[in-house]
């Protein structure tokens, strides 16, 4: 083994730019949670852009107009005759809202917890590193992993309406459909930090957080099905996001998308108090 | 703050987990340019002190002040001139040495001057993902990422935790050499003989009291000699354990071990009314100290000090 004595004349660390090196390394570790969304979106719009002239010749209105249908994708339209409309039903509707803003509120809840986890926060709360940095970076990396799936799907949708003749897609409403999904996300992401903020397991955080959207996309569903139950809508996040509308139907509620924005601050707000209020653990 | 004055300042520090009470009330100083130890059982309340140094849990009462600064208040002034081995290095296996290295440096904000060096005197291995490492190795790599920055004062939990007893030899000689350099260190540990060999000074916590702070050669001086005696007549046990300065007699294949205190003079001249076959004298191991102050209930220990 080599022994190097330390010269007695060390020049002094030259100071090196910090970037967003947290919000980096927790996108880097999330990379198959956010490959594995990516991979269904684009095979999703491969599918739709593919089958449509088949499904086009199909029938299927009674059926995608139903309110069993209405349930699931959690809007009922009136005409499911359009690519844009099969495309919303696929692709923005509460069903795939689940599923998206789960693997974001999921992202976002396990960040923090695995940095407990694989022994890291206490090396980089010993570093000049605020705590509200810590966190807002890890935060910050889940909006990321949603802008991301969000660039994804508007990608997918466009190679999908290459193969369809005719495809009429208004881009405008389009990116409208877009910025709502991203709301969602971003509500994801503020409970799954909420969540990530006070428990130390990762899996507990994700799980619970991805919980939270999962219990919305059933109140959703139950809400939709039945006039007695329409009260559920009204408190939880599902029913504000109308990507499905927007899309397919080209109407929106101008101000449902802050209410979702508003939420995930309140959540994200409330987990960097907790975070910055707490003893963190040694396991 | 100027030179002369204590570098780390731990008063009344008090910290509880719900009704468990584990630090009650320590209080100590750290000189500048001094390797502190700072010792104790298992469950003692040295990780927690040390936590609570960072800023990484919060003490119930009481302050701790570093190089001037409050340990909370002034956390990112202070962290800018701290670096910081944890008790149980554990690191993100997907990463790679380099990488984390790299993590790291970015965080503090600072080139690693000292990485070079430190690569090369404990031989580590930074292109494979860390997974793959043993303790030992995640070890080397905590000790290079405290020190990489060239870090004012160095706090160290356990830092010869799951090194080979070669490499604990290397990093005494390098934490004496940063002692040379002008870093003041502050370290835990509960292998006795590490402190030993590297501490001026030393405190001993147990059950988040502190039993006593002391000068790691007067510790010596109070562990006076272990003797063993081999007589050609007939000598009870209970006569030489009333010996001066003689304590904890045990005999041993016709020979009698025991310590003493103290002079010798005054035990040779009590020996010399027997006939002395062998006579064998050595300084006592320091752990029997430490052991002490970890197995006697407080009450009987000599008077808890501040420094």
């Amino acid at each position: 083994m080599a022994t190097i004595s330390v010269s007695q004349s060390i020049a002094a660390p030259k100071k090196r730019a910090r970037g967003l090196i947290i919000t980096r390394v927790s996108f880097f570790n999330a990379k198959t949670l956010l490959a594995a969304g990516a991979f269904y979106i684009l095979l999703i719009a491969l599918v739709v852009g593919l089958l449509f002239p088949t499904l086009s010749s199909v029938n299927l209105g009674a059926y995608l107009t139903s309110n069993a249908v209405a349930g699931l994708v959690g809007a009922k339209l009136k005409d499911v005759s359009s690519f844009s409309a099969l495309l919303a039903l696929e692709l923005y509707s509460s069903f795939y809202a689940l599923i998206w803003g789960g693997i974001i509120a999921y992202m976002a809840g396990a960040s923090l917890p695995a940095t407990i986890e694989n022994g890291t926060i206490d090396l980089a709360l010993s570093r000049p590193i605020s705590r509200t940095r810590y966190f807002l970076e890890l935060w910050f990396s889940a909006v990321l992993g949603a802008i991301f799936l969000s660039l994804t799907t508007a990608l997918s949708v466009w190679i999908s309406a290459l193969f369809v003749q005719n495809a009429n897609i208004d881009w405008g409403w389009l990116a409208i459909a877009e910025l709502i999904e991203l709301a969602l996300m971003f509500l994801a992401s503020g409970i799954g930090m909420l969540f990530g903020s006070f428990l130390n397991a990762s899996r507990a955080a994700g799980g619970a957080a991805f919980g939270i959207i999962g219990l919305a996309y059933l109140m959703n569903t139950l809400g939709t099905l039945s006039d007695k139950l329409t009260w559920m809508l009204k408190i939880e996040p599902l029913y504000y996001t109308q990507g499905i509308q927007a899309l397919a139907e080209h109407s929106i509620t101008n101000w449902y998308p802050a209410v979702l924005v508003v939420a995930g601050l309140i959540c994200g707000i409330a987990g960097l108090v907790i975070f910055n209020r707490r003893d963190l653990p040694t396991t | 703050m100027t030179t002369q004055d204590p570098v780390i300042v731990i008063d009344n520090f008090h910290k509880s987990y719900g009704k468990i009470q584990a630090v009650k009330g320590i209080s100590m100083r750290v000189e500048r340019g001094e390797i502190f130890g700072f010792l104790g059982p298992n469950g003692a309340g040295k990780t927690t002190t040390i936590r609570c140094m960072l800023d990484v849990i919060r003490p119930t009462s009481g302050t701790l002040r570093v190089l001037g600064l409050d340990a909370q208040r002034d956390k990112m002034e202070l962290h800018r001139r701290i670096g910081y081995l944890p008790g149980d290095v554990r690191l993100p296996g997907q990463m790679t040495g380099k990488q984390i290295i790299n993590y790291f440096s970015r965080l503090q904000g600072l080139k690693p001057v000292l990485l070079n060096d430190l690569l090369a005197r404990f031989d580590v291995e930074i292109k494979r993902p860390l997974k793959g490492y043993s303790k030992g190795m995640r070890q080397k790599i905590g000790i290079v990422l405290a020190f990489m920055c060239d870090p004012e004062i160095l706090i160290l939990d356990e830092p010869t935790s799951g090194l080979d007893p070669l490499l604990q030899r290397t990093f005494n000689e390098f934490l004496l050499q940063e002692q040379q350099r002008g870093k003041t260190i502050f370290m835990s540990s509960h292998i006795m003989s590490d402190v030993e060999k590297v501490c001026q000074r030393v405190a001993v916590i147990r059950q988040g009291e502190i039993v006593t702070i002391e000068e790691v050669e007067k510790l010596r001086q109070k562990a006076g000699q272990r003797v063993v005696v081999e007589f050609g007549d007939s000598v009870s046990i209970d006569e030489l354990s009333h010996m001066p300065g003689v304590s904890n007699v045990t005999s041993h294949n016709h020979a009698y071990h025991f310590n003493v205190g103290g002079s010798m003079d005054a035990l040779i001249k009590a020996l010399s009314r027997h006939e002395v076959l062998r006579l064998q004298a050595e300084e006592a191991p320091l752990e029997e100290v430490f052991l002490q102050f970890y197995e006697i209930p407080q009450a009987e220990t000599s008077t808890p000090g501040t420094r």
